[in-house]
């Protein structure tokens, strides 16, 4: 049993962007679970529209769930992932558990971050997280 | 008033608003201070950028562009002016890519630089693909074997020279350019009339075709086929045409050999017997219609049987063809030699009456009589008797004056051969 982190909505978030059971975690996390978390994250739909837009995430892009939510993560939120080394994993890949280094230009400075892209066939939801790295 | 102020919607909802603008913009901005440090960059910058850098670092844009555009710290430090335009839609190829860049440099202020990048690739390839489409098509053009390719503008005059009309014709550029396509077709009202009217046909249906004769530098005429197909503009509008001619001269002269083979006796030239038969239903039909009055004479060979019997059939073969070489030596070209049966010739003679043909056949008479066919060193004597018929109200067809010929013949045979008789 892993116990790094408990159970959604009893106890603390898993913390590391890397750590192995967050995908589990994050399939029976709240949208308010999903704030406690200490690096960005974003749930899609396959098609990628957004449906969670955790408060880290926000606080990067300087966007909020309003704005976000419900519409296409990588043509109308964030385009500079619409490329291959993100939206195209996604698109052509059923099962992905990758940590990506990229570049975001959150409020136009840019930041290097490292992403996980997460998926698997049978999951409610795909998801991107995103947390600065040096 | 300060009401009004307290109202506005929040500065925080306008920022995001403006963030998520600069976010979606689908063209890479850049702010940049003169050592090259980047301030600040839009998602777009850091998409088309970060293939550059390699390790994705977009601190240093002289770094990123360290590939592409080596000498970029110097084209800004160059720059002595406190503000201005560096540079406009510089292209810079990514090596190995394929990917086309295009940067824009503005100062804003000896500390402040702008930049703007966009991806051309796309553009590039289209404008690549156009131009070697063009030069396909320029090789098509100038390769062709036995085709001339050329364009025509819609005042009907010849656009371009280009080397498939010299092989056509042996034109030269300033033999063609500018000059209208009447310089291909021979002099003469009629061949002249045929360029304007195969354009006019093009422009109207998209496409059209000519098969006739055409004309080369040196004056000398070609059979040729030239399909004309209008060029639309960009509205759908004929804006000139592009021409194919392709020198059918061979074809023309084998299929003339065709014609002649088909319809001609090979022994003595005249005209076979069905093609002779089709000849004459036409000539009656005209009769018909036009009241144009013929005349048909038959000429039979007196004797005949004697003659091969007595000298072999090959000296009644020469009889045959020395009868028919002085029927063409004497008719005139409009008129007709038929070979009807063995030793039978039916002579068409239009637009001629019935005294006139009497004329003509005892002309034929006296020189067939006169020729001297040779045989192992002697002459055969040979004549002819002849029936004339013209063309009368009374015929129904071709055949009934070939009828009413025959018996004149047969009147002619009765009544001591070496004659003439009219029916």
């Amino acid at each position: 049993m892993d116990t790094t982190y408990a159970k959604a909505g009893t106890l603390a978030a898993p913390f590391a962007l890397a750590a192995p059971g967050l995908f589990d975690w994050l399939e029976t996390a709240s949208a308010a679970d999903l704030d406690t978390l200490p690096f960005g994250l974003v749930a899609m739909r396959p098609d990628g529209t957004v449906e969670r837009y955790n408060l880290a995430e926000g606080s990067l892009s300087g966007l909020t769930p309003e704005r976000v939510v419900g519409r296409n993560f990588f043509t109308s939120v964030a385009p500079c992932t619409n490329n291959f080394m993100v939206a195209h994993r996604f698109e052509t890949e059923p099962e992905i558990d990758a940590v990506v280094d990229y570049v975001f230009t959150f409020r136009l400075a840019p930041l290097k971050v490292r992403l996980r892209l997460l998926r698997r066939p049978d999951a409610r939801w795909m998801y991107l997280a995103v947390e600065k790295r040096d | 008033m300060s009401g009004t102020l307290v109202s506005r919607p929040a500065p925080a909802s306008d920022y995001e608003a403006l963030i998520e603008f600069l976010y979606l913009t689908p063209v890479g901005i850049l702010k940049f201070r003169p050592d090259g440090t980047v301030a600040m960059a839009n998602p777009a910058a850091a998409q088309l950028l970060m293939p550059l850098a390699g390790d994705g670092d977009l601190a240093d844009i002289y770094r990123l562009f360290s590939r592409v555009a080596p000498d970029l710290r110097g084209r800004v430090e160059r720059f002595r002016a406190p503000a201005g335009q560096i540079c406009d839609q510089m292209q810079l190829p990514v090596p190995g890519t394929g990917t086309v860049l295009t940067l824009g440099i503005n100062k804003i202020d000896p500390d402040t630089l702008m930049a703007v990048v966009q991806d051309i690739s796309r553009a590039i390839e289209q404008e690549n693909r156009i131009r070697d489409d063009q030069q396909r098509f320029r090789a098509i053009f100038e390769n062709v074997r036995d085709y001339a390719i050329f364009t025509v503008g819609m005042d009907g005059r010849v656009e371009e020279w280009n080397r498939s009309l010299n092989r056509l014709g042996g034109w030269e550029a300033a033999d063609v350019a500018g000059k209208p396509i009447g310089v291909f077709f021979p002099p003469g009202e009629a061949s002249q009339q045929c360029g304007a009217a195969l354009l006019g046909r093009a422009c109207r249906h998209g496409t059209a075709e000519f098969e006739g004769w055409g004309v080369r530098k040196d004056g000398s005429t070609f059979w040729g086929n030239t399909v004309a197909t209008a060029l639309p503009d960009r509205e759908g509008r004929a804006s000139g045409y592009v021409l194919v001619t392709r020198d059918l001269t061979e074809r023309k002269q084998m299929e003339d050999r065709l014609v002649v083979l088909a319809t001609t006796d090979p022994l003595t030239g005249a005209r076979n017997r069905r093609a002779g038969e089709a000849r004459l239903q036409e000539e009656f039909l005209r009769w018909q219609r036009y009241g144009r009055v013929f005349t048909v004479l038959m000429i039979d060979c007196d004797h005949f049987k004697a003659i091969n019997d007595t000298w072999g059939h090959d000296a009644g073969d020469d009889v045959l063809v020395a009868l028919v070489r002085i029927c063409h030596e004497t008719l005139r070209e409009a008129d007709v030699t038929i070979r009807w049966g063995g030793e039978e010739f039916l002579v068409l003679l239009p637009e001629t009456g019935r005294e006139a043909a009497l004329a003509v056949a005892d002309r034929l008479r006296v020189a067939i009589g006169a020729a001297k066919v040779q045989r192992d060193g002697q002459v055969i004597a040979a004549t002819v008797s002849v029936g004339v018929a013209e063309a009368g109200e009374a015929d129904r067809g071709a055949d009934d004056a070939v009828r009413r010929v025959d018996q004149a013949l047969y009147r002619a045979k009765r009544s001591g051969r070496n004659r003439v008789v009219a029916g």
